[in-house]
């Protein structure tokens, strides 16, 4: 279904013919996306095709063009740095827009700690400018090659520093907003004119519409600009870097520790929670290096170290006493960065830290105290540029169960998420790297208290089987949470984008108030529902 | 009135004609009449009758004396819905620094609960013993720890609201998986997470919105470890400037606990007990000063109280001022126990002159000196005396944002007085919106001035309004409604 004529140029006008196109190879490269493959018939790895594209240079293009769709009835789906498959067009008849073009760090004010960004800068770009002034910015787990506004107005928003930093839906002050309806909202002090600084008011708080727990991934218009609060780092202006690729790392000053702490069982690990969160200590608190498994991770974080070795030699790796004993070190562990804002700050820290393994029976993964170990993770761990290294297995992957609570209910889903993949592991379907693959925030807000663990599973995207087995595993994850009475993780998110109309509904009638509201406030703000299923809505009956 | 059920229903003249007017300038209008609820069941049913008769409902959670207008009917015929008597603490959860409170607790119940436990709360400055814990948060007046101020709306987390069409929802994750408070409990939860449920942060709807969109029955609350080791300090200085510049590096680096800048007429109407001691203290203080709590909350509390007042000291030092334990004989333990603990019973704001206006806003603390210029100019053109404002600053949000309040204090029983004040209210508050002050919290006659000036959420205020409340049950006349 090509676009009409008239609604072609009329788009043209707005952004000019170098920044539109429909020509069918530009609009697959926008439709081939990650996770494709375990939604769409036949795993094809396209999401449908976009009628066209365009990149608008400002929020008044952005707007012109939203005035335009809903003149011509024409769906729109906003894209920047992509993140899973969510910012594809879920439909056929959709434009896309790529935001690629508005990239601007627009202001940094050093005193009150925020800054005004674009939906194209990434997180890396902003960190490494707000460094300069002494501040830091959260990285989400999207990593450093992704989009600020987009975790602090459409997704989720958490990183490694949150318990210090903050998640992004904290942080997030000011945004404009281009509505469904053509609208802009400028939400907090920028709507009165009096600066980015504060994200709520004037009175009844808008701020609750631009996003909630999850932002609306692209369902609900387009965001433009947004402040979002920085945090101090007391650190160098840049980050030191030696080493050889691929194992970059940077020797931080004296008032920067990154520690692998590790417990004898569960409970003592989810109790250090409980004492960090007490303690108010930690600046990144973080499960990471569990990613890839805990019976294969160590050996590849070994192997990383060694420029001269590749992932063909990680089972030769394995087998070696000292990483087998580097294994069972470090198999319930997770990784905090200390941060002391002076001397004093960090030997407090130090002090804290060593009373909380005392109570908890923890201990320091030797191997990660080694100087070149820790440098390795400093920059690792607080810059998060290695993302990559997600699909370094296979090439796919998929996080289940993640989902935020108390620790007390974290540990609870713990040993499904182990249950649940182990089979698939054993038989070959997944990559078995270890039961638990298990990653995720100490502290997934600002402050701690809230924690999650995700699930990684790695299967193999040029294998049908391999795929074919992702998918039946989410469902099964599913099935066993429904059966534990836990609900369904991100896998259920994950799985909603290809699930018929009607079976999407039965799954939103599980929360009917909350997709009820929801519908008020589309059939509000999108009366000619431009937008997605990103932001679901229940029926009405 | 026979769907209200049991409740109690107070129609008597003299109970009704204290409702009708406050300390503010608001016009006076007399309720119907009052009716106090015990449970959500109960308000779910007021408002449930009040859409069927389309009768007005104003909410009310604290005791007397109000401030703001937001309690005084607008309209006629108006029924109070008074939420005082749900004042059960529900839960307090320790291991997940978790409180949950009905609307009528207050901070002087509370507190003390929570010290059993080992925890507390941080407070807004001096809130009056009748104070709501729920309405304070929810009117996201100020608290004074600016590093736990993780949002704005912190310490506040989730909510049960009962909308204006009557239907409930519990917000973040209490309005999840799980259907029951107990479900929650026993899977672990605590009503730690605020956002949601799904793509909308309801808590922040009903925030600011002086009881015009929905109405809370319980909230849960992030609480602090209770303090082992707690020292104030002052920072005196002379200027404002330099000390705003002091106190951008200390909170830059989260140094400290509590953290405010009064100048000497608020310091002095804080720690004074009558007229006369205010004046004479405040001609001893320093103009402005930085107050500091420093706590040392569980492990190793003495030496964090140590390296942190050594820290502290350091960077003062660099400004070329000073971190005093006491300033004009009075010490940091005084301070202590006065702005950790609700105002004495005659709200301190009224002791120096028997009635108070406030002006405030949000700012930047950069921008703070040119406010205190506007208003000392508006108030010598008024001839009303300078040295009798109160100025408090709170950082706010860890530091990115500032709570910037004046006080006015003068004697309502004097029309000539009282109308000095009134006008110079107006004029300083218009003076301040046209020079940037953001007022996010737009009471009485602010409203016009505030969504005249921001048609963008005014409209979209008027849209949720719509569809929260669409009879326009909850406190009409107030806002942009």
């Amino acid at each position: 279904m090509a676009l009409s004529r008239d609604a072609y140029r009329a788009l043209e006008d707005i952004v000019g013919p170098g920044y539109i196109s429909e020509d069918p190879a530009v609009m697959d490269s926008y439709a081939y996306q990650w996770l494709a493959e375990t939604v769409r018939p036949n795993q094809s790895k396209f999401m449908p095709r976009p009628e066209a594209a365009l990149l608008p240079g400002s929020t008044k293009e952005v707007q012109a063009i939203v005035r335009t769709c809903n003149k011509y009835k024409i769906k729109v789906k906003p894209y920047s740095t992509g993140w899973y498959f969510y910012g594809a067009p879920l439909t056929e008849g959709v434009i896309q827009l790529d935001m690629r073009r508005m990239d601007r760090i627009l202001e940094i004010d050093e005193k009150n700690m925020f800054a005004v960004i674009e939906p194209y800068a990434i997180a890396g770009v902003l960190q490494a400018e707000v460094m300069k002034r002494g501040l830091n910015c959260t990285v989400t787990g999207a990593g450093a090659s992704c989009s600020t506004l987009v975790g602090a107005t459409c997704y989720h928003g958490s990183g490694g520093t949150s318990i210090y930093t903050g998640e992004l839906r904290e942080n997030l002050l000011g945004a404009e907003w281009v509505m469904p309806n053509g609208e802009i909202l400028r939400t907090g002090s920028i709507g009165s004119g009096c600066g980015w600084f504060c994200a709520e008011g004037p009175g009844p708080s808008m701020r609750g519409i631009v996003r909630g727990a999850l932002g609306a991934r692209g369902g609900l218009g387009v965001y433009t600009k947004c402040a979002v609060k920085l945090s101090p780092w007391p650190g160098p202006v840049e980050f030191p870097v030696e080493g050889t690729a691929p194992a970059y790392r940077s020797p931080l000053p004296g008032n920067f520790r990154a520690y692998t702490l590790a417990f004898k069982d569960w409970d003592s690990l989810f109790e250090a929670y409980y004492r960090l969160y007490d303690n108010e200590i930690g600046y990144y608190a973080h499960r990471q290096w569990t990613m890839l498994g805990a019976d294969l991770g160590p050996a590849f974080w070994m192997l990383y170290q060694d420029p001269t070795k590749s992932l063909d030699d990680i089972e030769e790796f394995v087998q070696k006493q000292e990483v087998k004993e580097f294994t069972e070190e470090m198999r319930r562990s997770f990784q905090l960065v200390l941060v002391g804002m002076s001397q004093r700050d960090i030997e407090y820290q130090d002090k804290v830290l060593e009373r909380i393994l005392e109570e908890t029976g923890g201990w320091k993964v030797k191997k990660w105290l080694e100087p070149e170990m820790e440098q390795f993770a400093l920059l690792y761990l607080l810059r998060l540029g290695k993302k990559n290294l997600n699909f370094v297995y296979t090439g796919g992957w998929v996080g289940n169960f993640m989902q935020v609570g108390t620790p007390d209910f974290v540990k609870k889903y713990r040993p499904l998420a182990e249950d649940a993949t182990r089979e698939y592991q054993e038989k070959g379907l997944l990559v078995d790297c270890g039961s638990d693959s298990m990653m995720g925030c100490v502290g997934s807000i600002s402050g701690g208290g809230n924690c999650g663990l995700e699930q990684f599973g790695f299967y193999d995207v040029a294998d049908k089987v391999s795929t074919a087995a992702a998918v039946e595993w989410m469902k099964h994850c599913i099935q066993e949470e429904a059966m534990h009475n836990i609900p369904p993780g991100k896998e259920g998110m994950y799985l909603a984008v290809g699930k018929t109309h009607e079976e999407l509904q039965q799954d939103l009638a599980k929360q009917p108030a909350t997709h009820t509201w929801q519908r008020k406030i589309k059939q509000a703000l999108d009366p000619n529902d431009l937008g997605d299923r990103m932001y679901p809505t229940l029926d009405e009956r | 009135m026979e769907m209200i059920g049991k409740q109690k229903i107070i129609k008597e003249h003299k109970i009704l004609d204290s409702y009708s007017h406050d300390n503010s300038f608001t016009l006076p209008m007399q309720p119907r009449l009052v009716v106090q609820p015990r449970n959500a069941d109960d308000v779910q049913k007021i408002v449930t009758w009040a859409n069927r008769t389309k009768t007005p409902l104003v909410p009310v959670s604290s005791g007397e004396p109000h401030f703001h207008g937001d309690t005084v009917p607008s309209v006629p015929e108006a029924v109070i819905i008074d939420l005082r008597r749900m004042d059960k603490i529900i839960r307090i959860d320790r291991r997940n620094r978790m409180v949950l409170i009905e609307p009528g607790v207050t901070y002087a119940q509370l507190q003390p609960a929570l010290a059993e436990e080992g925890l507390r709360l941080s407070t807004p400055l001096l809130p009056r013993q009748s104070k709501s814990v729920i309405a304070s948060l929810l009117e996201r007046e100020p608290t004074l720890v600016p590093k736990y101020n993780h949002t704005l709306l912190e310490p506040l987390r989730c909510l049960e609201i009962v909308w204006g069409n009557g239907e409930i929802l519990r917000t973040g994750d209490a309005g999840g998986y799980y259907p029951t408070l107990e479900q929650q409990w026993e899977m672990g939860l605590a009503q730690v997470f605020s956002g949601g449920p799904g793509q909308v942060d309801y808590y922040r709807l009903v925030s600011g919105a002086q009881g015009s969109i929905g109405i809370v029955t319980w909230a849960s609350v992030k609480c602090e470890v209770l303090p082992k080791v707690h020292r104030f300090f002052f920072i005196p200085a002379d200027n404002l400037k330099g000390l705003v510049e002091c106190a951008y590096r200390l909170l830059k680096v989260r140094l400290g606990d509590e953290f405010l800048v009064l100048n000497s007429a608020s310091l002095a109407a804080i720690l004074s007990r009558d007229a006369d001691g205010i004046q004479a203290l405040k001609n001893k203080l320093p103009p402005w000063v930085i107050i500091m709590g420093i706590a040392g909350r569980d492990l190793f509390p003495e030496e964090k109280v140590d390296f942190q007042e050594k820290d502290t000291r350091d960077i003062v030092h660099q400004f070329g001022l000073e971190l005093l334990p006491a300033v004009s004989g009075i010490g940091g333990g005084q301070v202590m126990s006065t702005i950790l603990n609700p105002s004495p019973v005659t709200y301190w704001k009224l002791t120096y002159k028997g009635a108070c206006q406030d002006i405030f806003f949000m700012s930047t603390l950069d921008k703070i000196s040119e406010f205190v210029n506007t208003v000392f100019a508006a108030a010598n053109a008024l001839r009303y005396p300078v040295s009798d404002i109160g100025i408090y600053l709170q950082p706010q949000h860890q530091g990115t944002a500032c709570h910037c309040e004046f006080n006015l204090p003068y004697n309502s029983g004097n029309k000539i007085e009282s109308d000095h004040v009134r006008e110079l209210l107006d004029t300083c508050s218009e003076a301040l919106i046209e020079q940037g002050a953001y007022f996010s919290r737009p009471y009485g006659i602010w409203a016009d001035m505030v969504y005249n000036r921001d048609a963008g959420n005014k409209e979209m205020i008027k849209t949720i309004k719509g569809i929260f409340d669409p009879n326009n049950i909850l406190n009409p006349g107030k806002l942009c409604f």
